[in-house]
């Protein structure tokens, strides 16, 4: 039986130049789940660009059950079956989750959407498919999970019997994903194919059948999954050993860096969303906060940072009170944060590389001297960092947008690690950043906490959080569960018990 | 990894000719289906903006006036492009460059009747007070947008309303000149006029101001940490705020540095080509400030071009209308269709891009951005 789908010798060269595949086969059985692995920047959404008709091969075939064919556009994609959930989502912020997943082919009462009917199919998809979503949900409203189901069942009901998820997991809570595992497999036992795009190893064994790894844009292997080691994959993937193992944790805890004190916060409907939060983040030492998604820990790290306003409760940095200050000011004191939405916060797309890379500090010298700003600098300083931190695009002045997910990770990455912060905020600082990245953004966050600086470490991660920090806070409806001192006895378990606020006494 | 030459600026500036060709012979079978004699109708939008050389009787220069218009033109426009794309930069879709052009010109002819001063100083002066009462009328859509939200395409529409009644206001109570027999100033002193630059036409100083109103929103966009801040917050404003940028500030200054150059583009109609002020001064010429600043993409430099671009078109058409028998409808028809295509042409690139997002599961561009 001929593949559901077999690219042969794809080559796809950008219009700036970049070669993101080169001489690519590929092939992808019917039924099979497909794992696509490789460094950022390997050349994995382009190759799936290509088939999903988004990008046109430079050079090369595609055939689909052994018929070539030549796919213009997403339409067309469609049309054949083809399904992609991107790596960054593509919904519609202000519709509802039904209205999102019929756009484009609404069920009509006369001439108007008819939204019963939406709704009605968007839940017997969902039932059908065991992809729980609440079809009346407002997409901006709803956790990151539930958006991605929605983007699934989107695909399904065009009629896709192949899948393209680039990176789904990269913004999964560990349950999230294994909601996920288990919707894919019930996919797959249904009749359809998944190609499947990660950087966590762990999970190409566990759900892959078959894996294909890119390098530099080439294809450096194709594998059955139980027949290769997670080191096997990542040598392939690298090109040479890569050590997964935990970190020595010689920590010197010296004074307090970040004091907080019995801060509390209410949102913007009202409802408080942290409550009585004191701790404190020592130099030399890497805090770590755990817990469920959506218990507070993202307004914990926006307080910090400056970007959300307190309501009671004091913040002090070295011991200057600093609730209430500016961004501006918090970074001045030291305070540098990588932000959990990279992409929505972190980095302007359609500016350069090079001006992504100084928006926290354009207003300082050598940047900004004598009320001038000197593009000079600003360029060199982007061409250090890009060669210190290895992201790889066409040069500074290349758009944002034209690089990897992965490498956009990086932008970010090096900015903060760049700052000389005093305390680093680091949230979820290794989502959808490849082994090799996130190695080094972990030995980043380690070498800052030798040289003295305080680290918070906000991780949906939990084997991340217990690998890194020296002490870990448990985070549970916007208050803090527990503070644990970390080490061989703590375990996920005892983490996800805290986690769950199954040790506290029931008020 | 490989980088191949990139032939891009090529391929874009090869196509914007092809569009403006094609224009230009859609033009003309307009013009071929309501005129009599199109080829020389056609000719005066064309050709008609260009001084004419003889050499009968040694070098004779003839049409001055007609060159001198385009630029005059092309100054006022120029003005008010840069203006628009300041806001526009910044992602503010603020309308208002109309009012702070008219208050602009109605500050600069009371500093001409009320303040009499000596020759340079009294220019300074209303050039002074054109700019000032433009940076104010702007700073207040700006402060409204961006400490109150409000939406800055219906606050500056109201204040461009606001600002029109404040002129005929001011204009007929205190400074009309009784005795004249129209609705307006008297004639502005030679103190406040600025001196010419081509004689035989209105081209003056103000020609000089308006290239050093490009140079320096060129220099303010691309060379100060403000510009940085004002295109960061205009590529993401989130972004910028996460940075430690002020994106309020920002925005409220960027309306209002934008009111300076409208401003300015008041006190050139006022000062330098009516040398008096008159009830209904420029209605709409605010809004094609908008098509400049579109079709140069925001970049000042581009303005340049655009301005000049769309001076020529103008005068051509005002030429063509007064010298052959086809009718202003008509013209501005032409003229239109001209600048439509342009304008779509110049676009393309990110209709492109909204197209792609589109087809691709029908989603909306999430970084839509205008009056976010
Ligand atoms: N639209 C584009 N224009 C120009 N270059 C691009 C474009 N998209 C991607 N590239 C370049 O092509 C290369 C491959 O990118 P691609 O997005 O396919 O990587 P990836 O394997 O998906 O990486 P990641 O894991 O970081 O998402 C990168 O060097 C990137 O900079
Ligand atoms: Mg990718």
């Amino acid at each position: 039986m001929p593949a559901r789908v077999a690219m042969q010798q794809i080559s796809k060269i950008y219009p700036n130049g970049v070669v993101a595949n080169h001489k690519v086969d590929f092939a992808v059985e019917k039924g099979e789940i497909h794992a696509l692995v490789g460094e950022n920047g390997a050349g994995k959404s382009t190759l799936m660009k290509l088939l999903y008709g988004l990008e046109q091969p430079t050079h090369g075939a595609i055939f689909l059950e052994g018929r070539r064919v030549e796919i213009a556009n997403p339409q067309r994609a469609i049309h054949l079956g083809i399904g992609m959930v991107h790596q960054n989502f593509m919904l519609a912020p202000s519709f509802t989750i039904a209205e999102n997943v019929v756009l484009g082919n609404e069920p009509r009462k006369g001439r108007l959407v008819d939204h019963k009917r939406a709704i009605a199919i968007t839940a017997a998809l969902s039932a059908k498919f065991g992809l729980q979503v609440d079809p009346t949900a407002r997409i901006e409203a709803t956790p990151v999970g539930m958006r991605q189901r929605a983007e699934i069942l989107k695909t399904l009901f065009r009629g896709a019997d192949l899948l393209i998820l680039d990176e789904p997991t990269a913004v999964l809570t560990p349950q999230e994903t294994d909601e996920l595992f288990w919707a894919v497999r019930n996919l797959v036992d249904q009749g359809k194919t998944v190609i499947f795009i990660t950087h966590k190893l762990g999970e190409v064994k566990e759900i892959a059948d078959r894996v294909t790894v890119m390098r530099h844009g080439e294809v450096a292997g194709r594998v059955a999954t139980r027949e290769v080691t997670e080191a096997d994959l990542a040598r392939m993937m690298v090109g040479r050993a890569v050590l997964l193992s935990s970190y020595a944790r010689p920590a010197v805890r010296g004074k307090v860096v970040a004091a907080v004190h019995n801060l509390g916060c209410i949102d913007e409907t009202g409802r408080p969303v942290l409550r009585n939060v004191t701790f404190a983040v020592h130099a030399g030492e890497i805090l770590g906060v755990a817990g469920v998604e959506g218990n507070g820990q993202s307004e914990l790290v926006e307080v910090m940072a400056g970007l959300r306003a307190v309501a009671t409760g004091e913040i002090r940095i070295n011991g200057k009170a600093v609730q209430g200050a500016s961004v501006r000011e918090m970074r001045a004191n030291g305070v540098a944060h990588i932000p959990e939405d990279r992409l929505a916060n972190g980095v302007a797309l359609d500016a350069s590389i090079a001006e992504n890379l100084v928006v926290d500090r354009y207003h300082r010298p050598p940047f900004t001297r004598y009320g001038v700003l000197w593009p000079r600098s600003v360029r060199q300083h982007a061409t250090a960092l890009m060669q210190q931190f290895d992201i790889r695009g066409a040069g500074p002045g290349a758009s944002l947008r034209s690089l990897s997910g992965g490498n956009q990770q990086k932008v970010v990455a090096a900015r903060e690690f760049s700052a000389a912060p005093v305390l680093l905020i680091a949230a979820q600082p290794t989502r959808g950043v490849d082994i090799g990245a996130t190695e080094f953004v972990h030995g980043q966050l380690l070498a800052k906490r030798n040289a003295g600086a305080a680290v918070l470490l906000v991780s949906a991660d939990l084997s991340e959080v217990l690998r890194l920090a020296d002490r870990i806070v448990v985070m549970v409806k916007g208050e803090i569960a527990g503070i644990l001192e970390n080490g061989p006895q703590l375990t996920e378990e005892t983490l996800g018990v805290y986690m769950l606020g199954r040790n506290r006494p029931t008020p | 990894m490989v980088h191949i030459k990139n032939h891009k600026a090529l391929i874009e500036a090869s196509r914007a000719v092809l569009v403006v060709m094609i224009a230009l012979v859609i033009g003309f079978v307009i013009t071929a289906l309501v005129s009599k004699e199109p080829v020389r109708a056609y000719a005066a939008l064309l050709t008609g903006p260009l001084p004419k050389v003889s050499f009968a009787h040694g070098v004779e220069i003839t049409n001055l006036n007609r060159f001198g218009n385009w630029l005059e033109e092309s100054t006022t426009l120029i003005l008010l492009g840069l203006a628009v794309s300041l806001v526009f930069g910044a992602r503010q879709f603020s309308l208002g460059a109309e009012g702070q052009l008219l208050l602009g010109a109605l500050a600069a002819a009371a500093v001409a009747v009320k303040m009499p001063a000596p020759f340079p100083l009294h220019l300074l002066l209303a050039l002074g007070a054109a700019g000032i009462v433009g940076f104010l009328w702007g700073l207040i859509p700006g402060l409204l947008k961006a400490y109150l939200a409000v939406d800055e395409i219906v606050c500056t529409l109201m204040l461009n309303v606001i600002a029109l009644q404040l002129f005929d206001l001011v204009l007929l109570n205190w400074l009309r000149d009784p005795g004249a027999s129209f609705l307006g100033t008297a004639s502005f002193p030679a103190s406040v006029v600025p001196p010419l630059l081509i004689p035989g036409t209105r081209v003056s100083w103000m020609l000089i101001v308006m290239v050093a109103a490009v140079l320096g929103v060129w220099f303010l966009m691309a060379r100060t940490p403000f510009g940085y801040a004002l295109k960061m917050v205009g590529a993401n404003r989130k972004f910028a705020e996460y940075g430690g940028i002020n994106a309020r500030r920002v925005i409220a200054l960027s309306m209002a540095v934008s009111g300076i150059l409208a401003g300015l583009a008041g006190a050139h109609l006022s000062l330098g080509l009516l040398k008096r002020l008159t009830v209904s001064l420029a209605p709409g010429l605010g809004f094609e400030g908008v098509v400049v600043a579109l079709l140069a993409r925001n970049d000042p430099r581009g303005v340049l071009v655009t301005g000049l671009f769309y001076g020529y078109l103008r005068t051509g058409a005002q030429i063509m209308e007064r010298s052959s028998d086809v009718t202003r409808e008509v013209v501005l028809i032409i003229q239109a269709v001209i600048i439509l295509l342009v304008t779509a042409e110049r676009l393309f690139p990110s209709f492109q891009q909204w197209r792609r997002t589109r087809s691709d599961g029908g989603a909306i561009a999430i970084d839509r951005g205008l009056g976010g």
